[in-house]
């Protein structure tokens, strides 16, 4: 489903953000990225949303070469790849709903797709007594499941997750992680950037470990550090 | 039809988030378009009226309606050989003057149509080797059998065309210069819309919304901006043909030749709808290059 073969990335001023980065990963897998700030976890995760372009090397989504796309084909593989980040992003003026249906609307789904998607994966997300609220009235935990809503409502191959629960207490943290590993378990391929120890260790996914710029782990049922 | 309300939607909304702005550009259209079609219509009018009197054609011989084929020819071979006094000249035998005169009245139909060839006379336009020797050419050829009359340009025409040229050029220049700051003023309202919805755009570009789709609601908003300034310059420019007119039908002695016509005011005010709508929609073209790039 991805593949990374002999990836850099040098950004403006010689700053180096991947380093030879070859790796495979399957279709349907759980793969958390970890590794310190700056180690190119947020770079590894914008060249598959074609964000970035890669110096060198290939970045292969589905058997193509996303570096080589033209740029009218990127919202297509867009489409096909759904993204949660930190911040959740979501549109304030919009309700639990109208976020999640725009996400329909702007790729023009017609309209009793998106009265039927939405409620159904606001359900799924449980939120679906929420749904007239605003973001501002909801919790974070409440508002990453939103987003998350609105990543996947599309039924994405490829669900991306940039520190989903970096604002988030423990307990909500849980809840979180069940919802994308029920979301793995429909067949999507996620691939979650985190900083959280505890759940990387609770999940024993596969663990990729980038250190500046390096892939120096790949574990198949791994941890968060080696030997803790 | 979903995508449809979707665009007329977003793009109210955002004309109406920044309605001074919006207004600036609806203003600014409108009095560079007023005087771009202000200037267009005082040339019509004035070529209306000086149409015979360019390439240095100084009079014009009148023959009469009843002047012989004899003096018609006799007429030309003097002008031939005449080297000393006549440049050039033209002449317009009785069809040529018919289809100058459909030319010049075609919004008077009723005219037209009460009007034959042959009541309208064959003449001579000359161009005289200086314009120094006018009055020159008009005694001579003055008692020449066949001819009714002479008509000379006036000296007023000649002036009236130097002084509208200087005018001309300025206003040019000046409406130029507002047509520009419209220009900017539209690119700069479109930044401001991008700014205030740039999280929205975030999200559309992620979830895989096509370009065209993000930028149709701002391409939208410059057109109503400079569609909308056109469309009052249209107005403005017809009350000024209106005026125009009037002024013109009460110096009948004068200017009884300048006149601006319906289709002229018509023709003026649709090149300049297509001028703003083409200002708007170059100036969001603009305003979304830098934004959403990549």
């Amino acid at each position: 489903m991805i593949r990374f073969e002999d990836v850099n990335k040098v950004y403006k001023g010689d700053l180096v953000a991947l380093k030879d980065v070859s790796v495979e990963i399957a279709k349907g897998e759980f793969v958390f990225l970890v590794g310190p700030s700056g180690s190119g976890k947020s770079t590894f995760l914008k060249l598959l949303l074609r964000d970035e372009v890669a110096t060198a090397g290939r970045v292969l989504v589905a058997g193509r070469d996303i570096g080589r796309l033209g740029a009218w084909k990127v919202p297509s593989l867009r489409r096909n790849i759904g993204c949660v980040f930190q911040d959740f992003k979501l549109l304030t003026n919009k309700t639990v709903y109208e976020n999640v249906a725009f996400a329909l609307e702007v790729i023009g789904r017609p309209k009793h797709i998106v009265r039927t998607q939405v409620p159904q994966i606001l359900d799924l997300v449980g939120l679906g007594k929420k749904t007239e609220n605003f973001p501002t009235e909801l919790s974070g935990g409440e508002q990453q499941r939103v987003s998350i809503a609105r990543a996947f409502v599309n039924r994405p191959l490829i669900l991306l997750a940039d520190e989903p629960t970096g604002n988030l207490d423990p307990a909500t943290t849980v809840g979180i992680m069940r919802l994308l590993d029920r979301i793995n378990r429909t067949g999507t391929t996620v691939v979650m950037a985190t900083h959280d120890q505890r759940i990387v260790d609770a999940m024993r996914r596969r663990v990729l470990e980038l250190d500046h710029g390096s892939l120096v782990r790949d574990q198949a049922r791994g941890v968060y550090g080696v030997g803790s | 039809m979903s995508r449809l309300s979707y665009f007329a939607r977003e793009t109210l909304i955002s004309l109406r988030r920044n309605l001074l702005m919006t207004i600036a550009g609806i203003i600014t259209v409108l009095i560079s378009l007023v005087l771009f079609g202000g200037i267009l219509l005082l040339s019509s009018a004035v070529d209306h009226g000086t149409e015979k009197w360019k390439h240095g054609v100084e009079l014009e011989i009148f023959m009469k309606t009843n002047a012989s084929r004899s003096d018609v020819d006799a007429m030309k071979s003097q002008l031939d050989a005449d080297k000393a006094l006549v440049k050039s000249y033209r002449y317009l035998d009785h069809n040529a003057a018919y289809a100058e005169f459909k030319r010049l009245f075609h919004d008077q139909p009723a005219l037209i149509e009460s009007t034959t060839p042959d009541v309208l006379p064959e003449s001579f336009r000359v161009a005289p080797v200086t314009a120094r020797l006018t009055q020159q050419v008009e005694i001579d050829y003055n008692k020449r059998p066949g001819v009714d009359k002479i008509v000379t340009a006036q000296q007023q025409i000649k002036n009236l065309l130097n002084a509208t040229r200087w005018i001309r050029l300025i206003f040019f220049v000046i409406s130029l210069a507002l047509l520009l700051s419209s220009l900017f003023l539209i690119v700069n309202t479109i930044r401001l819309a991008t700014f205030a919805r740039r999280r929205e755009i975030e999200v559309m570009r992620l979830v895989g919304a096509s370009n065209w789709f993000v930028r149709v609601p701002f391409m939208a908003e410059g057109l109503v901006q400079g569609a909308i300034g056109a469309g009052l310059a249209f107005g403005f420019i017809w009350v000024l043909k209106v005026v125009i007119s009037n002024v013109l039908n009460s110096q009948q002695t004068l200017f009884s030749t300048f006149r601006v016509t319906d289709s002229d005011a018509i023709g003026i005010g649709i090149l300049i709808v297509i001028i703003g709508a083409v200002i708007g929609t170059l100036g969001s073209a603009i305003g979304l290059r830098r934004f959403l790039e990549g």
